[in-house]
């Protein structure tokens, strides 16, 4: 209770990107999440999640595995109720008009779609003209390089490319806010650094809103303006890191290299109080 | 595939394809020798065994024998109007109870009360040797070609319903949920989540189904009919006519055969996703 009291302190005043007064695209204020199920113990899942994302941030939440960091993308995502609490998207509620982007890790594209019959998912169910989806979606690929691969199921793709087009799925509808559910998880070393740099700009560039998800603290540190560690479950948030270094710096691969991105990095280190079993690093 | 090559992040499918092919291509030509040479090397063998003495053509047949009688029964046209309504009779009622079942079983994730609910009667009727029904069938419908569709039917459509219903179980439920964040109603989610993610499933209980439905049919022809392969087998054995039911379980084979190759050729083009994977 009072880790969550303290965040709640740290964001009572959110300092912003650039100090910059922006406007909530979503506030959640005292989201908690218990699983009943007849005949079983209920779980207590999400003690008291509140936080405050401004337009144009990126956030990153880190936390122990289990704790309930995809249960909370859920409930945003409005595909969970929350058990209390409530959930403001844009000064709306989620349900009723603004829209919410999702990707997780396993990058979920249709099998039996070929790759612009998946980018275009969103645009078909949201009724959109074949004619005018296809040039949306062709006008997408071609500028990240996917053009060639649009009549292609997604099995012909690598695992870096799959995501790239699964990033372009959601972007192509436009959301209000995109959450990010550990999308790098699967990939090797390197397709992350370079997706992780890719997604960030491609991002800014749109202007979007992003939470993202990842057990990575390195990765949190490189890509956001602030982290937000989670406590272990029934989980509520526990500190608020104000870090932006990419976006002071340009580049992910610099924010990795900068100064204080280990002092980052040992402190919400400690704040995580894993417990290392046997000697493994 | 080297390491280089997956670091470009493509993989080339149609470069890897056409040496896969290739390969497979002269391996398949090199098999199908060996399998002609092995069957060729036991007809051959059959023959001379009954010729010399050590195998009794009453009891097994001859190969020689076989050859006259499926000349005579090409001839006579009696092979073809039995393979015309064995056909006819399993491929019906296998489209028939294949199609319905699979359609049923996909509707079935609509409601799951009503799933739970009927659940074990398919697994009883699903455990059930169908030919068992096969008496009462023949009462009910007569002892012409439309018992027989119903058999095949019967046998055919719990294999259907349950495969193409676990298949809707199989589904990833974050798939759903996709779908669920982008506004997709429940009929948008069926149709374009749900129906093409259990198609392999329903394919392959098509494929399953090609010898149930067989089975059933060829047992209803034993129990009663007028026509059909499984008639006339089973006519040839009672009179020890061997050369006769060979070739009629020959003909039984190539049509399972022919079967198998239209339903793998529906496959590929109802799967073309698939075809990197095997
Ligand atoms: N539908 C559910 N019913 C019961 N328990 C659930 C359900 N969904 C998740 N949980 C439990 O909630 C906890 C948090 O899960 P999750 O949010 O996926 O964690 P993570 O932080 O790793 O993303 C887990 O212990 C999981 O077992
Ligand atoms: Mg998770």
């Amino acid at each position: 209770m009072n880790a969550s009291m303290a965040a709640s302190v740290t964001q009572a005043a959110p300092r912003g990107a650039q100090g910059v007064q922006r406007h909530s695209v979503i506030t959640l204020d005292g989201i908690k999440k218990t699983f009943s199920s007849p005949g079983a113990d209920a779980i207590e899942v999400i003690e008291d999640i509140s936080l405050d994302i401004k337009q144009e941030e990126f956030v990153s939440i880190v936390g122990p595995s289990g704790c309930g960091k995809s249960t909370m993308f859920n409930i945003i995502a409005s595909l969970l109720e929350p058990s209390d609490g409530s959930i403001t998207l844009r000064g709306s509620d989620p349900k009723c008009g603004a829209r919410v982007g999702y990707m997780l890790q396993r990058d979920l594209l249709f099998p039996w779609r070929t790759i612009i019959d998946n980018v275009c998912l969103g645009l078909e169910i949201q009724g959109v003209r074949k004619a005018r989806r296809y040039e949306m979606a062709r006008d997408q690929l071609t500028r990240y390089g996917l053009a060639d691969f649009a009549d292609q199921y997604p099995n012909t793709l690598s695992g870096g490319m799959r995501q790239r087009v699964a990033l372009i799925r959601t972007l192509i509808t436009d959301p209000d806010l995109i959450l990010l559910d550990e999308p790098f998880s699967a990939l090797d070393y390197q397709t992350r650094l370079v997706l992780e740099e890719e997604i960030v700009s491609i991002l800014k560039e749109h202007h979007k809103t992003v939470v993202l998800i990842t057990h990575d603290i390195g990765e949190a540190i490189a890509m956001s303006d602030r982290v937000a560690v989670m406590t272990q479950r029934p989980t509520s948030v526990k500190k608020i890191y104000d870090v932006g270094l990419s976006r002071e710096l340009g580049s992910c691969l610099k924010a990795r290299s900068d100064a204080r991105y280990q002092g980052f990095f040992d402190s919400i280190w400690d704040d995580l109080d894993i417990q290392i079993a046997g000697g493994e690093s | 595939m080297s390491e280089a090559q997956l670091h470009t992040h493509v993989i080339r499918a149609g470069s890897v394809k056409e040496n896969d092919e290739q390969l497979a291509g002269n391996t398949l030509l090199t098999d199908n020798l060996w399998r002609g040479a092995g069957l060729a090397l036991v007809i051959i063998l059959w023959q001379i065994g009954v010729n010399v003495g050590w195998i009794n053509p009453f009891l097994m047949g001859s190969p020689v024998g076989i050859a006259g009688e499926a000349w005579r029964l090409i001839q006579s046209g009696q092979l073809l109007n039995d393979t015309i309504a064995t056909v006819y009779a399993t491929v019906v009622g296998f489209l028939a109870g294949s199609i319905l079942g699979s359609i049923c079983g996909l509707l079935l994730w609509f409601s799951r009360s009503v799933a739970r609910i009927i659940d074990p009667f398919m697994v009883a009727l699903n455990g059930l040797p169908k030919i068992a029904l096969a008496p009462m069938i023949i009462i009910w419908f007569g002892s012409g070609m439309f018992s027989k569709i119903m058999l095949a039917f019967v046998a055919t459509f719990v294999v259907a319903l349950l495969s193409a219903y676990q298949g809707t179980h199989q589904i990833d439920r974050n798939l759903i949920n996709l779908m669920r964040s982008l506004g997709a109603s429940r009929r948008e989610v069926f149709t374009k989540v749900v129906a093409p993610a259990t198609l392999p499933w329903i394919i392959s209980a098509f494929r399953l189904n090609i010898g149930f439905a067989l089975i059933a049919e060829i047992g209803g022809e034993f129990i009663s009919s007028d026509r059909g392969l499984g008639r006339m087998i089973f006519v040839a054995g009672n009179l020890f006519n061997l050369n006769v039911v060979w070739v009629g379980v020959i003909m039984l084979m190539i049509v399972a055969i022919v079967l198998y190759v239209i339903v793998s050729q529906v496959e590929k083009r109802l799967l073309p996703w698939e075809k990197g994977h095997k």
